[in-house]
């Protein structure tokens, strides 16, 4: 497929992306919403010291759990910083987890299931094993256990989301796999004696990349989700940096009658950005492989 | 919305006041009823001298007596009394104590308690045998030998006078257990409930209740009050709120937030009542002195220095469980700093930008750039720890420091404090009676707690000067001495605010005075229930 | 069909064997240990000699080949042995831990199939029309707000306005089952409603390729009257995938609740799992990691056999 597309002749190739996104936006509204949120959220992230209208970490005593108002727009902490920043912060830490644990969970998690399907017999049988033993534990669980020995730190966080997704991503690329190493295509490249790393890398891992864009696009809400978890049991990201879950914690459970802002914003905004990586991941997968429509 | 969370503060605040005199003479104790109560942890096992969590005390301590008690109306907590021993004499030099002991105390199983049982507990403390742990076997080392020359005295004869004796026999863990019992099975307590106390074991749900009954032949005739009490296991810290302002549950005996009591006053109003007190309790930040540039003590003190305490008193105690500035006591109580000894203490002045100028000076001399950064580590329990860090974080910030925070999972952070694999760490001390040998023995050079590494002999030999002093003056100076050395001149350690205990409590509890320890006073003889 | 079911049957048992291996080293790589911890409470000066004797008693001395072995014996014996935190046999600790956990799952279970499977078919059946949106932005936003901030607003909520609070303590069903709804209600809706999101969207999309498929078009063509043919034949079909997502998701809320345990004070497997972990409790962390990886297995094979017997192509496959 991938040697269709180069070969036909494209006018140009922002024109083709223009045209691509009308028409991702006519045909999919629920996405082009997704992905509007998803660009103000790495706008908000990459722009934060221009757009924050407060350092994120200053403690001020003398506002401390000040209610929404004309200074403070989305109220402050327990500790006088301005919610508001410290959202605003907060997505950039979102963004980094979601993406670094997604994209090497997807990653690892392909690679193993292209592997899987195209090595075959023991390899297959063995790989398949350790990916059951991996999905036996809950999502939350392995993680927290993965935390306690790794230690907080973000490296560590996208670590221990990115294990448990690692089994998750691996079976479905490897039922998509298992049919195209059947393709004569593949059986051509083996017998004009390609090396196998050859083969999964040139003709197998591109012939996946549908699925693999999918369940990528699916764990980046899942992430998000899953770091705000950890935040919030206290495993996670660490104050004073901003993080959505890590404002959730602590005071903003003990002060969630007298002053609910603390407590209700980071919520709405874990819930926009897991909604919007959803919305957007549901239309691309409609998008790029119509049988598997929203699954 | 601020006012109101201010008018509340002080509506809070003017409870305690009402609350400071509790059991009014005019209350004539009521009989009857069921107390029920949070407890935050549960026991591991039974046996309070192997234990050292309140999740043990709070339900157990009602089965048992101990030889003398902290005098339950005492809100300083700091004054011993008779609860199995009916007096006592002290002889002259200090080194014999003699105890008579009350006749006609009963077992929960029929059997009467003699000098013997006494004795027993007291060895299966003092040398507990083979498989058996004893945690507090330390504190009991002046003791030379425990003798009964009768079934009602027994006698401890020490081999140096020590001025905190008597106060070490009040320790709530110190459970009198019956000798038969011990010479047959010495662990039969970790499973088995068997004491003199006011309240027979009933039943033990795991993770969810414990259950005690009035014992109907307690030897203090009237008492107990209650029929009987249920500790309600309880982990989360909202959760128990909500337990008592469902008026499901009286009271929680460890503490709440401020937040929590204003939520609680403003709900239930007249219906509930706050009871205060300094805690015993203090976060303490531990500085490696093998580590750079933390042995330099000019720099150790710069960061004391920066601490704008009294600030701070006023409104972190808004939000998290400290309140006081105080030294190495808790204020309130026979040892405790008075203000104008405290003040001279570095970081303890009136006037903050005075002693940040100082900080800074000091910095610039021990060669730290503006801008230095190390790593403080601080252990994920959000009270106080979580708001305390932010805080010092902030404060340092202010004196041209960057410090990153590390937060360290809480069971993972006392193996790092043993490792001393930090530079700087937030460490902490709790006390189950209020006595300096116990809150301050942790400094000695030798001390499994001494985190921070440092070394010192004159510390050292304050703290036996201390220990064995045989007047209160003289303690008293030597104490001043051990502090100025400790927070002042070296530095070693750098003590934050003290802890404050808040107990709000449904109005109809009486009969039960707040202490400033968690560990205190929760035989539950004295309480009651009201109308 | 046996072959298959036999094969099928036998594949759990290294899987078993693998989550156990994992179990045991992962946690005795985390840092301190039961006996440490249990003495480092808020003072944390016990003598060493103490805490070399507790571990001698617990056997924590014995090198961890000798404790892996004694341990898979016990297990195979179907014996976990006794808690190190408390002394007491593991069974006692988790009892009534397991009956809560699997009520909420059951009740959430049920929310999620009363709220999935109308929505479902609803959404397939008037495919692109504003149901189906209105149905897919439900969901979506189901997977979405995080279980354990839903339930926080649930108990502002019912406390602002109802002034309602939680019981204290789980009562089982049993013993009084009004008390016992009023606790697990809320968190059952809380975690149902997640739940459900999932549910919902393979309903739709099962539904979706069932209606697609050839003999639906054939039975429509007859004259069936819409929604009895939806009972009849598309359901049946359509179930199948919905199962396993309902299976699954089950299997997993027994121990995986633990955020929302915790919002809700629920003293479930989740937070004993937590609790373990802080203590390193290494006997009850096993334990309980084999009894919910276990429960996971076995519903996958028991999935796997509803599978092989409501479609014969499985067997083959």
């Amino acid at each position: 497929m991938s040697e269709l597309v180069a070969s036909l002749d494209v006018p140009s190739r922002s024109s083709r992306w223009i045209g691509a996104c009308r028409d991702f936006i006519g045909r999919r509204p629920l996405g082009a919403i997704g992905a509007g949120v998803i660009v103000l959220m790495f706008v908000a992230a990459l722009a934060a010291p221009l757009i924050a209208p407060y350092d994120p970490v200053a403690v001020d005593f003398a506002a401390m759990l000040a209610p929404p108002s004309a200074e403070h727009w989305l109220g402050t902490d327990a500790f006088g910083r301005d919610v508001l920043s410290r959202l605003i912060y907060g997505s950039q830490t979102a963004l980094v987890v979601g993406f670094g644990a997604s994209l090497l969970g997807a990653t690892i998690g392909a690679l193993i299931g292209v592997a899987s399907a195209y090595f075959g017999g023991r390899i297959d049988l063995f790989l398949q094993r350790i990916m059951d033993v991996l999905l036996s534990f809950p999502l939350i669980i392995l993680a927290l256990a993965l935390v306690a020995i790794l230690g907080n730190s973000i490296p560590n966080l996208i670590i221990a989301i990115m294990v448990p997704m690692i089994p998750r991503c691996a079976l479905v690329i490897r039922s998509s796999a298992l049919s195209i190493r059947e393709m004569p295509y593949v059986d051509a490249a083996r017998a004009a004696g390609f090396g196998h790393s050859r083969i999964i890398l040139r003709h197998m891992l591109p012939n996946v990349m549908a699925s693999y864009l999918v369940m990528l696009t699916a764990f980046l809400g899942q992430a998000i989700l899953l770091e705000a978890s950890l935040s919030f049991l206290g495993l996670g990201v660490q104050e004073p940096l901003p993080a959505w879950g890590l404002m959730l914690r602590g005071a903003a459970v003990e002060f969630a009658e007298t002053a609910p802002w603390m407590a209700i914003f980071p919520g709405v905004a874990i819930s926009l950005a897991v909604f919007a990586f959803n919305l957007f991941g549901d239309s691309l997968r409609d998008a790029l492989d119509p049988r598997l429509r929203t699954q | 919305m601020y006012n109101r969370i201010r008018m509340l503060f002080m509506l809070a605040t003017s409870m305690v006041m009402a609350a400071a005199w509790p059991a009014l003479a005019q209350d004539k104790p009521r009989p009857g009823g069921e107390l029920v109560f949070a407890v935050p942890s549960e026991p591991p096992s039974y046996d309070g001298h192997q234990e050292e969590t309140f999740g043990l005390i709070h339900p157990v301590a009602p089965h048992y007596n101990t030889l003398l008690r902290v005098d339950p109306s005492d809100k300083t907590g700091t004054k011993p009394v008779g609860d199995l021993a009916e007096s006592w004499t002290v002889s002259s030099d200090q080194k014999t104590y003699t105890f008579r002991l009350r006749r006609g105390v009963k077992f929960h199983d029929g059997a009467d308690m003699s000098s013997r049982d006494v004795k027993a507990s007291y060895d299966k403390i003092l040398n507990p045998p083979a498989g058996v742990k004893s945690l507090r076997k330390a504190a009991y080392q002046a003791v030379e030998a425990i003798e009964t020359p009768d079934a009602h005295t027994i006698v401890f004869r020490l081999k140096w006078p020590e001025s905190s004796f008597l106060l070490n026999l009040s320790s709530p863990w110190n459970f009198i257990y019956k000798a038969d019992t011990l010479a047959k099975d010495p662990r039969w307590y970790e499973k088995n409930i068997n004491g003199t106390g006011p309240f027979t074991f009933v039943e033990h749900v795991k993770g969810s209740h414990w259950v005690g009954k009035k014992n109907a032949s307690y030897w203090d005739k009237g008492k107990p009050y209650l029929d009987g009490y249920r500790a309600v296991f309880i982990t989360s810290s909202s959760a128990q709120v909500a337990a008592v302002r469902g008026e499901r549950a009286h009271i929680q005996f460890r503490g709440f937030t401020p937040a929590d009591r204003d939520s609680l006053v403003k709900a239930l109003d007249s219906k509930i009542a706050v009871q205060e007190s300094p805690w015993d309790c203090v976060l303490m930040v531990a500085m490696h002195h093998e580590k750079k540039p933390f042995n330099d003590k000019r720099f150790r003190r710069a960061l004391t220095l920066a601490l704008d305490r009294y600030t701070a008193s006023k409104n972190l105690s808004r939000i998290a469980i400290v309140r006081d500035v105080a030294g190495i006591q808790v204020p309130g109580t026979p040892w405790a700093t008075p203000p104008e000894d405290l003040e001279k203490l570095a970081g303890y002045g009136k006037d903050i930008k005075a002693a940040r100028a100082e900080a800074r000076q000091l910095l610039k001399e021990a060669g730290v750039p503006e801008g230095y950064a190390f790593t403080f580590k601080n252990r994920g329990i959000p009270q106080p720890y979580e708001p305390l860090g932010i805080w010092l974080i902030d404060q340092w910030k202010q004196i041209g420091l960057n410090v990153k925070q590390e937060i360290v999972e809480a069971s993972a952070y006392h193996p790092m404090l043993k490792r001393g694999d930090f530079e700087a760490a937030m460490d902490f001390q709790c006390g189950f009676i209020v006595e300096p040998d116990l809150d301050i023995a942790r400094f000695l050079t030798n001390s499994d707690a001494n985190y921070g590494k440092h070394q010192d002999k004159v510390i050292d030999e304050l703290y036996v000067k201390q220990a064995r002093a045989t007047s209160p003056d003289e303690r008293r100076k030597v104490l001043r001495e051990f502090e100025k050395r400790l927070l002042d001149e070296e530095v070693h350690v750098l003590y934050t605010l003290q802890w404050h205990r808040i107990i709000p409590h449904s109005a109809k509890v009486k009969g039960w005075t707040i202490t400033p320890s968690h560990y205190l006073n929760n035989q539950l003889d004295t309480v009651w229930l009201a109308q | 069909m046996g072959a298959y079911l036999v094969k099928r049957f036998l594949l759990m048992f290294p899987t078993l064997l693998g989550v156990a291996l994992v179990t045991f080293l992962l946690i005795r790589v985390i840092p301190g240990d039961v006996v440490e911890l249990r003495y480092s409470g808020d003072r944390g000066a016990v003598s060493q000699e103490v805490i070399d004797q507790e571990r001698a008693r617990i056997g924590l001395d014995q090198p961890v080949w000798k404790q892996l072995g004694t341990w898979l014996i016990g297990m195979a014996k179907l014996d976990f042995g006794t808690s190190m935190w408390t002394g007491a046999p593991i069974w006692d600790e988790i009892r009534l831990r397991f009956a809560l956990s699997l009520q909420v799952a059951i009740m959430a279970t049920i929310v999620a199939v009363l709220l999935a499977l109308p929505l479902g078919v609803l959404a397939a059946l008037k495919q692109d029309t504003w149901i189906d949106y209105a149905v897919r932005i439900f969901s979506i936003a189901g997977l979405a707000v995080p279980s354990f901030w839903l339930g926080i607003m649930f108990i502002l909520v019912l406390l602002i306005v109802f002034k309602w609070l939680p019981p204290m303590v789980y009562t089982p069903f049993w013993v009084d089952p009004w008390a016992n709804m009023q606790q697990l209600i809320w968190p059952a809706l809380a975690v149902g409603y997640r739940y459900s999101a999932v549910a919902t969207r393979m309903t739709r999309s099962a539904m979706l390729e069932v209606l697609r498929e050839d003999y639906i078009r054939t039975a429509r063509a007859k004259g069936l009257w819409q929604s009895l043919l939806l009972r009849r034949h598309a359901l049946k079909n359509a179930m199948l995938p919905v199962m396993t997502v309902v299976g699954v998701e089950f299997a997993f809320l027994i121990g995986g609740l633990v955020v929302t345990e915790q919002v809700f004070n629920l003293n479930g497997l989740g937070l004993l799992f937590v609790q373990a972990v802080s203590h390193r409790d290494y006997t009850l962390i096993q334990a309980l990691v084999m009894l919910v990886a276990g429960i996971f297995i076995v519903m996958n094979f028991l999935l796997d056999v509803a599978f092989a017997w409501l479609d014969p192509r499985v067997r083959y496959a």
